[in-house]
Formats: structure tokens, sequence, C-alpha cells
């Protein structure tokens, strides 16, 4: 009898993680799932990305079929959703099938290489004739930068931008974030206020009056200027996440440090610091994010220097033409994010909910 | 508390040692390191009052003047009856609404669900990051390709047998209502996962005591949840919703790439169309600008009522 219960029990127990996993998987599927259709989406060919049903997976080759045609050569393309050969193209200029080759189905094929399939043709050996090319699957990614010309320039761009936020918020906002850890002073609680306040002012609120203060400046569509406009958030971010890392530091230790003759800056330098580092990296980290993700400040602040959001952005904007390109973009875009925030996903936990895992 | 304690009592050691040595050079001392915080803050206040208020200064002031300098209240007029203006507010303010209940209520319940260690849960953990991790340009790649017509989504529908072959669902065109259904959904796929971790947190830091109290008193699940775990949980559910709240007032990338400007007006959306899409107008940098203040006064206005609940005003911070 007892033996039934204590299997009955482990039963119903087996029976609860399982629908618990399934509920986790299932989870995790619904995040994932948007994404993995654009990681997929941006190594699709033009020819794939324009199919209906969209591949759930980019194809790594393309199989062919090449024959005479009215005009020249027929060149026929294998249809995995349709099982069958369709003709895509008519034509006797070698470089016009080359070009669409590699534009809408991301296949590089050189011109030797078609005329090597063209002979056997022409020596009758077969009719038609069926090859493979391989699929450059990073083409979309190549082709992306290629195209929107501002591309590399914005990335380049866009990294130099996040740099100096973050040494301008990480100077001036450690150096507020200790003072308010470490010191009672009068006014303290009026910034400590101030400093909430400006954390969750709506950044294009600053954004669009920062136009003629950056002209004025000489910053207007320059990467300082948007520096400066990135900061404004990001040292109050800083100042937030410092000053808890200072106050989680004991005080004792300071002590410590000065009562074997240390002085105070050398106290910080030697003690204090050392043990802030991995949280001022956080900090630093939080800067990153803030200025990469930024797009409505940097298209209000910028015209012929944009950052790389903003490219992305135009490229989805008009994006009929391209939306493999544009999700190669966007792509681009999110992995630096992703990168930053996994290193920082217990501080992101701790700054939503002031609580810690 | 402690701290300041300690704080105090420690120079006042000290000053009794130095009470005897020179005097002059004991002031000195006192003025240093009283001086030390505020060497410390004021670049932050250099910093904020040439870059921060000045900006919002100059707002204010220029939307009371006319092209010539007099003061006028006609800008706010002019917002205030420009056509889209009511349809913006009421879009903002239903994404607002219905997206942040819908996130918190579905944030909770799903925490509630898998409040517990788990095998694989850090790894979980950072999966539900993602989507708020994500740039708005990147999740606007995402449902731009998602829901066009031959978009993934109606690909996927029918691997699954949804939809039939050849068939479509539009899921752009249509009413308004339908378009902000669509927005408050994605906005609900990014979000919900890190209210969730949040909260998740949250309910592993309540004493287990806490809650066995509950249960040994008599209370069932649902009163242990309502008069124990969510009052608890008071502090990081005030502090999600309001951060969820101010940036849900911001949301504009997505809905501009998915259906373009000014067909379903929001108060950011206005803001860049009038300052990218007609910047020629006369009244385009007027237009701009109100739009920027309406939206300044409400996301303040929902700071301020944040910092209020949290206890920033005054000296109630340690109590909360």
């Amino acid at each position: 009898m007892a033996k039934k219960i204590k299997k009955t029990i482990k039963l119903s127990k087996l029976i609860s993680k399982t629908i618990f996993y399934m509920l986790i998987v299932t989870l995790a599927i619904a995040i994932i799932l948007p994404a993995f259709f654009l990681v997929s989406l941006s190594f699709l060919s033009t020819r794939e990305a324009y199919q209906y049903p969209l591949p759930l997976l980019p194809s790594m080759s393309t199989e062919y079929s090449l024959t005479h045609g009215n005009r020249g050569y027929l060149i026929s393309v294998y249809d995995k959703f349709d099982e069958e050969y369709q003709t895509v193209l008519d034509t006797s200029e070698l470089e016009k099938i080359t070009v669409y080759m590699k534009n809408q189905l991301g296949t590089p094929y050189t011109i030797p290489e078609i005329e090597e399939q063209i002979a056997k043709l022409e020596s009758g050996a077969e009719d038609p004739v069926y090859f493979s090319a391989s699929k450059n699957i990073f083409l979309n990614y190549i082709s992306f930068f290629q195209i929107s010309r501002d591309a590399v320039p914005a990335l380049l761009r866009s990294f130099q931008i996040a740099g100096l936020t973050i040494l301008v918020s990480l100077t001036i906002g450690g150096m507020a974030g200790y003072a308010f850890a470490r010191y009672i002073f009068p006014g303290r609680d009026a910034l400590k206020f101030s400093v909430l306040f400006v954390r969750m002012f709506p950044g294009v609120a600053i954004a669009l009056p920062m136009v003629i203060i950056l002209a004025d400046m000489g910053f207007y569509d320059k990467p300082v200027g948007l520096v400066l406009v990135y900061s404004v958030g990001s040292i109050a971010l800083t100042i937030w996440i410092t000053a808890s890392i200072f106050m989680g530091i004991p005080e004792s230790l300071e002590e410590a440090a000065q009562v074997f003759g240390a002085t105070k800056f050398q106290t910080f330098l030697r003690v204090t610091f050392p043990l802030a580092l991995p949280g001022l990296a956080a900090a630093a980290m939080y800067a990153f994010l803030g200025a990469w993700n930024e797009t409505v400040s940097a298209i209000i602040l910028t015209q012929f220097n944009p950052t790389f959001p903003v490219v992305v952005y135009q490229a989805l904007l008009g994006a009929v033409g391209n939306v493999n390109l544009a999700a190669a973009g966007g792509l681009v875009m999110a992995i630096p994010s992703l990168v930053f925030t996994f290193f920082i996903r217990k501080y992101i936990q701790q700054m939503w909910g002031g609580v810690t895992i | 508390m402690d701290r300041t304690g300690n704080l105090r009592s420690y120079p006042s050691i000290k000053k009794d040692i130095l009470m005897t040595a020179a005097a002059p050079a004991k002031r000195l001392r006192k003025f240093g390191s009283k001086a030390v915080p505020y060497l410390l803050i004021a670049p932050v206040v250099i910093y904020y009052i040439f870059f921060w208020i000045r900006p919002v200064l100059i707002t204010v002031v220029k939307s009371f003047q006319t092209a010539a300098g007099a003061f006028t209240f006609q800008n706010y007029v002019m917002v205030l009856t420009d056509p889209n203006f009511m349809p913006a507010l009421r879009n903002t303010a239903i994404i607002v609404v219905f997206s942040v209940t819908l996130e918190f209520l579905g944030a909770l319940f799903l925490a509630l669900l898998i409040n517990r260690k788990f095998f694989g849960s850090s790894f979980f953990l950072f999966i539900a990051m993602i989507p708020m991790a994500l740039p708005a340009v990147a999740v606007g790649a995402m449902w731009l390709t998602g829901f066009t017509a031959h978009g993934w989504i109606n690909s996927l529908l029918y691997y699954v047998g949804i939809i039939a072959e050849g068939a479509k669902i539009y899921w752009l065109a249509g009413s308004e209502w339908k378009l902000l259904a669509l927005i408050i959904v994605i906005d609900a796929w990014q979000v919900i996962p890190s209210v969730m971790i949040i909260l998740l947190a949250g309910l592993q830091n309540i004493p287990e005591e806490t809650i066995e109290a509950g249960y040994v008193f008599g209370g069932n699940y649902t009163t242990v949840l309502r008069k124990i775990t969510v009052p608890l949980l008071g502090p990081t559910i005030q502090t999600a919703i309001i951060l969820r709240l101010i940036s849900a007032i911001q949301i504009w990338l997505v809905i501009v790439l998915l259906v373009g400007f000014s067909r379903m007006p929001v108060l950011v959306e206005r803001i860049v169309y009038y300052h990218e899409e007609v910047p020629a107008l006369d009244i385009s940098p007027l237009m701009a600008s109100g739009y920027t203040i309406i939206v300044s006064v409400i996301v303040s206005l929902a700071a301020l009522l944040y910092l209020r609940v949290s206890g920033a005003f005054g000296g109630k911070k340690e109590a909360s």
C-alpha cells in the first residue's frame, strides 16, 4: 500500500515536472522565434526572400539547369517548394547570368565556370546540363555594406560615439556616484532626485533643442554632438549604478587602509577602485548599450553623417527591394547589444527591480 | 543610518587628536573634506546646466514665442488643433494603458508559474532578456519582415497548417484598432520576458517562512498571493511598471517601420515626422517642439509619480 502511494507521488511529480519544462520550452520558443526568423531571413538569397511561403532555413546551394533557349541559354532554378525547375533567364550574355546568380541567388559563379557548363551543353553530352552552385552565406551582409555606402563609416561612427559616451559618463558620473555613496552633504537629496529625474526624461526632448545648441558649437551632424546628448541620460544611469556599487564596498576597508597610512586618494586607487571594477565595467556596458541602440536623437541630430542604427532604419524604411539585406543590417545592429547584455545580465535584473539574484 | 553613524564618529575621534595641534591646518583640512563631495559632483551639475537645463529651457521659451520673438500662445493652439493631435494622444494612451496592463499581468502570471529553481534556469533567464536587449531597429526589422503579407508569420502559419496554401493574412491592412492590437502584441513580446525575470527575482527574495506563515494561519493560495506575495513585491512592481510606462509613451519606431508615417500617429512619431519628413513647412519646427513639450510633460509626470511612490522625495527613501 505504502509502496503504491509512493509510486503515485513519484508519477505525479514526474508529470508536473514534465508540464513545467513544457511551459519553459514553449516560452523560450515564443521568445526566440521572431529572432530566429530574422537570423534565417538575413541568410536567404533575394529569390528565396520573396518566395511565399518563406523557406524556414536558408539553402546552402542552388540547383541549376542549363539548356538552349530562344535568345541564347535558358537557365532554370530548382524550386524546393514546388519541386520543379523554374525558368528564370533566357540570354546569351554570360555576364548577365553570373550577375543574376550572384544577386538573386547568392551563388557567386565566374564566367569561366559558366563557360565550362556551356561547353558540356554544346558538346551534346548532356541536354539540359544540371549543375549546382554553392551559396556564399554572408553575401547579404557584404551587400548591405556595399549597397548602403554610409554603412561602414556609420558603423565606425557608432562605435566611436559609444566609446566616448562611456568615457564621459564614467568619469563625470563615477565621481558623482562616489560622492553619493560616501558623503552626506547639504543638497544631496535634491541632487539625487534630479539625477533620477534626468534618467527618466525623454531623450528626444533634449535632442530637438540641441539642434540649435550644437549648431552654434559647430557640433551638429558630428559624433561629438551625439556624445553630448547621449551622455545626459547615461551619466544619470552611471551615477545610479556606481553609487550602489560604492555603497556595496564596506567603508571599513577604506578606513583600514587609512589607518595604515594611506591618503584618501591612495585608498580609492588601491582599495575601492579595484573592488568596484566589475561594477564599473557593467556601468560602461550600460552606457554602450544606450548609445548604440539609440535611434530617434540620432535621426534628429545627424544629416550626412548618420549613425549605424539610422542607416539600418533608412534601409528598412525603403526595404521593399531588399528585406534580406535590411535583416542583415538589423542583425549586425543586434549582435553587440546581445553580447553586452549577456555580460551584464545580473546587473540588469538588479536595475529594474532593485533586487539581487 | 548605520553608515552615517560611522562616518560621523570617525572624524570626531580625529578631531580630538588634532585639537591640540595647529588650528589653521585643521581648519583647512576641514574645509577640504567638506569641499570634496562638491568637487566630485561639480562636473555633473555643470554638465546638466549646459546640456539638460539649457536645452529644456530653450524649448519652453521658444514655445511661447512667435517667429519675431513676441509672446504668444498661438503655438500651443496650433498643436492642440492639429487634426492629428487627438489621434496621436489617443493612440499613445491606448498603447500605454493596454500594453502596460497586459505586460504586467502576463509577467506576474508567468513568474508565479515558474517561481522555482530549475535545471537550465540561468540560460532561460538570458533568453528572456534577449527581446529587451535588441535595438529598436532590429526589432522593427523582425516584425516588418514578419507582418508583411509574404512575411514569416504567414509562412509559419502555413507550415503549421493554420492557413491554406496561397492564402495570406493582410496583417497591416485594415482598421487602426487592428494595428494598435499588433503594436501591443509586439510590445508584449518584447517586455513580458524581462518583467517576468524581475518579478521572478523579487519572488525569490521573499523569505519562505513568510509565505509558509500565511498558509499556517489558514490562508489559501489566493489570499496568500493577495495579502503577502504581491504586497511584498510592491517596490519591484512599482519600479517595473513606471519604467515601462515611460518607455511605452515613447514607442514610435516599430509603428513607422510597419505602416509608415501618419497612418497611425503617436506623439513621438509626430516629432520625427515634423522634423524629418516635412522639415520645409513653416510650421514644422513649432509643431515638432510643441509635440516635444507634450511628450516631456507627460513623461515627467510619470517620472514624478515614480519618484513619489519610491519615496525619493525627502528622507522617505530609507523607509521603503
